[in-house]
């Protein structure tokens, strides 16, 4: 990887530069919480966010996107062209990035996604390093680190950027629109004590010993009834969950009646109807089955098949929930047996 | 995990997995009250032709502005440029099915999934075990070993239907029943006064065969309460946990392990499965 160097004060540079070439999407400030938003001018990112309420996955899989349009008469699809525009992700953290590098693994893998994959490839992403917040545990999965899936990624130094480049593209953008300069040995030092500090900032160190051996030895464990009791099946945690990818798909009708739309939308495995099949069997009807589905799948089924869990540690679903259900206090609960 | 039991991928001609290809219905039959059994050929010749697949893969059948439904493929792959699929009248997309006609033109995407494992089962007795629909996926695989007997040993079938009534493809298990080729075991659960066959629940025909447990795979398809019965009774046997294979249905939506829906333990019915070993079952918390 190469590394430069910009003045803190110069990055308003980049981002008007970008924003000649690229939609630019930041982190703005919205009602006193942060969002991932199109900005159209500089001063309005919040590099100083401390987490989005939704994660950027929406700009790869949005929550209700129209994968084609047919005609009833024939059966024939007469579009399933994909709206992808050149675009920059600005600002997001090291969690979120590797969100996405394993939203690849599902989209990306085996059978591709032409739509996510149309977004990916035409989207630059900025990374920016941050401090740890009350609910992140990211340093849990390593996934507070970040070396690839970006394009620039930005390390605050204070009064500068300590610039990592790991594309052509990002290396061309950054000498194309901001004033920078050769990395020092004080500026290399000075990105390690950063870091330093980063990673003394954590103060969630659950224990993930022998995780997915816990999860199927506990599977009948009455905790799961105790967290089950507790949820309310809204929803919330896969809503804002940067690895959540399950979506619906419902035909709607144009009022013609003889074209309509096939749209995908999120959907979350806590929802009643979500393993329902035709005639009535509900393979996880109550609600202790389904919240332990979706950590069994995140800490066990993704890492059988990826070597990764499906988790970043970002804690929006810590926040989100109206329970107090976080993967922090379920992983403890397996590791002690007793829910706090 | 042998050659023939891995998963097949194929793309849609122009590699959106989403897009179904139009298929023309060029037969329907209809077998009971709720279940039709409908031939389908894709309209596209080139892609007619590269559709090959396993016994025990699905497609998904898709009718624009109702949905899309998985159906397992019922026809043999040893037969080419059609498919059959034995549908029952149970939802949005089969009850939209259902009122089609000969000539009508609807949705296929596929082959999905991982079927049973056709060459491995080759040179073993084989016994066959389905519960109501579950004769659906099971009747691609029979079907399969009837156009190559001579590979296999001792061929076993036992199906149970809740009545007489309800029994599927009796047009061809009329025909099968005196053969000495194939053990045919039919059974209901109640019978008529014109029934002949067996009466009472499919376990209870284990006790009229003999298994030679060392050479012989079982394939199993039914409803979820089925599987926990039918498989203590291959155990009775001595048959091979990792010699028993079995079909689950699940929500498969995307057919193609993006959507969740299908979620069975730590795998996805629709790329893993559908067709699983009792061993790998065993271990999806939750499957059986």
């Amino acid at each position: 990887m190469f590394f430069r160097v910009i003045d803190k004060e110069r990055l308003p540079d980049l981002i008007a530069g970008l924003s000649s070439e690229y939609e630019v999407v930041g982190p703005v400030e919205k009602d006193g919480r942060f969002v991932f938003a199109p900005i159209s001018d500089p001063a309005q990112v919040r590099l100083d966010y401390d987490t989005t309420l939704l994660p950027p996955k929406k700009w790869f899989l949005p929550p209700k996107e129209t994968i084609m349009r047919f005609c009833r008469a024939d059966e024939e699809v007469v579009d399933d062209e994909v709206f992808a525009p050149p675009r920059v992700l600005f600002g997001l953290h090291p969690c979120d990035i590797n969100a996405l590098l394993l939203m690849d693994n599902v989209f990306l893998e085996g059978y591709v996604d032409p739509y996510y994959k149309a977004r990916r490839e035409n989207t630059l992403i900025v990374g920016m390093s941050c401090m740890p917040t009350e609910t992140c545990f990211c340093n849990v999965w390593n996934t507070d680190e970040v070396h690839w899936g970006f394009d620039i990624f930005l390390t605050d130094l204070g009064d500068r950027y300590y610039a990592s480049l790991r594309t052509v593209k990002g290396a061309e953008i950054l000498d194309r629109h901001v004033a920078n300069r050769a990395v020092s040995d004080e500026d290399t030092r000075e990105f390690q004590r950063v870091v330093h500090r980063f990673k003394q900032g954590f103060n969630n160190n659950v224990d993930t010993t022998q995780l997915p051996v816990l999860l199927d030895a506990k599977f009948d464990s009455p905790i799961w009834d105790e967290i089950g009791d507790a949820c309310l099946s809204c929803g919330a945690c896969s809503m804002v969950c940067p690895t959540c990818y399950c979506f619906d798909v419902a035909d709607r009708l144009e009022p013609d009646q003889k074209t309509g739309l096939r749209i995908r939308t999120w959907d979350s495995c806590q929802f009643k109807e979500f393993a329902a099949v035709a005639h009535g069997q509900n393979f996880r009807e109550d609600r202790a089955s389904r919240v332990k589905y979706r950590y069994y799948h995140k800490q066990w089924g993704y890492l059988s098949k990826f070597e990764r869990v499906l988790c970043v540690g970002c804690g929006r679903c810590a926040r989100a929930c109206p329970a107090g259900i976080s993967p922090v206090k379920v992983i403890e609960a397996l590791q002690t047996g007793e829910v706090q | 995990m042998s050659a023939a039991h891995t998963q097949e991928r194929q793309m849609s001609s122009d590699g959106n997995p989403y897009r179904p290809w139009p298929a023309r219905i060029t037969s329907i039959l209809d077998l009971t009250e709720k279940e039709k059994l409908f031939e389908l050929r894709i309209i596209d010749p080139e892609i007619r032709e590269a559709f090959q697949f396993h016994a025990g893969q699905f497609v998904e059948v898709s009718i624009f502005g109702v949905g899309e439904a998985p159906i397992s493929i019922s026809s043999a792959p040893s037969k080419q440029g059609f498919i059959e699929l034995c549908v029952r009248n149970a939802g949005d997309v089969t009850g939209a099915l259902h009122k089609k006609r000969c000539g009508d033109v609807v949705g296929l995407r596929g082959p999905l999934g991982r079927g049973f494992p056709f060459e491995a089962m080759k040179g073993n007795d084989v016994l066959l075990v389905a519960g109501g629909l579950g004769i659906a996926p099971l009747k691609s695989l029979i079907n399969h070993i009837h156009d190559e007997r001579h590979e296999f040993g001792k061929v076993t079938i036992m199906y149970g239907a809740r009545n007489p009534s309800e029994v599927l493809f009796r047009y061809q298990f009329d025909m099968w029943r005196h053969r000495d080729d194939f053990n045919l075991m039919l059974t209901v659960d109640e019978s008529d006064d014109a029934w002949d066959g067996e009466v009472g629940l499919v376990t209870k025909l284990f006790e009229k065969i003999d298994v030679d447990p060392d050479n012989t795979y079982g394939a199993v398809c039914g409803p979820p309460v089925m599987y926990e019965f039918v498989i203590a009774e291959m155990r009775k046997k001595n048959m091979d946990v990792d010699k028993i294979y079995m079909s689950f249905e699940r929500r498969m939506k995307c057919g193609i392990g993006k959507c969740g829906h299908c979620g069975v333990g730590h795998q996805y019915a629709c790329i893993d499965g559908p067709v699983f070993s009792y061993w790998e079952a065993m271990n999806l918390q939750g499957a059986i």
